[in-house]
């Protein structure tokens, strides 16, 4: 039982971005985080669209947190989409069957937890350690 | 994250078994039948079941599977932690971990694994054949 890679990587990408205090570079971000170029610009894809990261252009430019107060939740339903831990959604069988509730059991306690967590106090841990691409 | 074919299909199976269990032993037929599973898919999950402690296999003609313990001491942590393999989000600590790794495993995967704990031990077999977990989620 795993979050897949993107939004495993989706959440160290934010991590990372929320200890930085100006913009970071593509590049400044894969050497933090080992993820390789390519696969960041996709990461940032999904991201930027549900407003978690803002993209500036120009020498300046890069990649920083949109706003404080973003929630693991928050990057996991940009980055992997709604969290179903088992594809009872398209079963027809789900009014009789018993086990159905308890993979909602399983989702209401994950995704509560998640929006419980706050990127930035992650962040804050790394700050703790001297890593991380503000100090 | 996702529980896999193995871990629902064991579930259901074992659901199916607590319902029938004064019944003796249980053909596989039935199971498939009743839940519309693949027989030959039920025949493995039955095995690792078995192994795992779970079931016990009555040989012959009449045979089947039973439920081996009773299943108000059956946590459903258990069943999973056998079918899934183990039911966590943190990964066991690689060496070359990096630093923001290591933060979000210890800050958030950890907790989310004690989260799940948390809700799967609390739910016997006999709850979810009663349907008695539904008071947890209100």
């Amino acid at each position: 039982m795993k979050l897949s890679t993107k939004g495993r990587y989706s959440l160290q990408t934010m991590v990372y971005l929320a200890t930085c205090k100006e913009n970071c570079s593509i590049r400044s971000i894969s050497e933090a985080t080992g993820i390789s170029s390519g696969y960041l610009e996709q990461l940032m894809i999904p991201l930027r669209r549900a407003k978690l990261v803002v993209a500036e252009r120009g020498v300046q430019g890069g990649y920083r947190i949109a706003r404080s107060g973003i929630t693991c939740h928050d990057v996991l339903s940009a980055s992997e989409g709604d969290f179903h831990p088992a594809p009872c959604q398209d079963c027809g069988r789900s009014e009789a069957c018993k086990t159905h509730q308890i993979w909602s059991l399983l989702q209401n306690a994950v995704v509560d937890y998640s929006k419980q967590v706050y990127i930035e106090d992650l962040a804050s841990h790394l700050v703790e350690q001297e890593v991380g691409g503000g100090i | 994250m996702k529980i896999s074919t193995r871990g629902r299909y064991g579930l259901r199976l074992l659901v199916d078994l607590a319902e029938h269990r004064n019944e003796g032993p249980v053909a596989l037929s039935q199971v498939a039948r009743r839940q519309e599973l693949s027989e030959k898919y039920l025949q493995q999950v039955a095995l690792m079941l078995t192994r795992g402690g779970f079931l016990t296999s009555v040989k012959g003609s009449g045979g089947g599977y039973q439920l081996k313990g009773n299943p108000e001491k059956i946590a459903i942590y258990d069943v999973l932690d056998l079918l899934e393999g183990t039911i966590t989000f943190a990964e066991t600590a690689p060496g070359q971990e990096s630093a923001i790794e290591r933060v979000i495993r210890l800050h958030f995967y950890q907790n989310l694994d004690q989260e799940v704990r948390k809700v799967f031990e609390n739910i016997s077999l006999a709850e979810v054949t009663r349907a008695e977990w539904f008071t947890y989620m209100i």
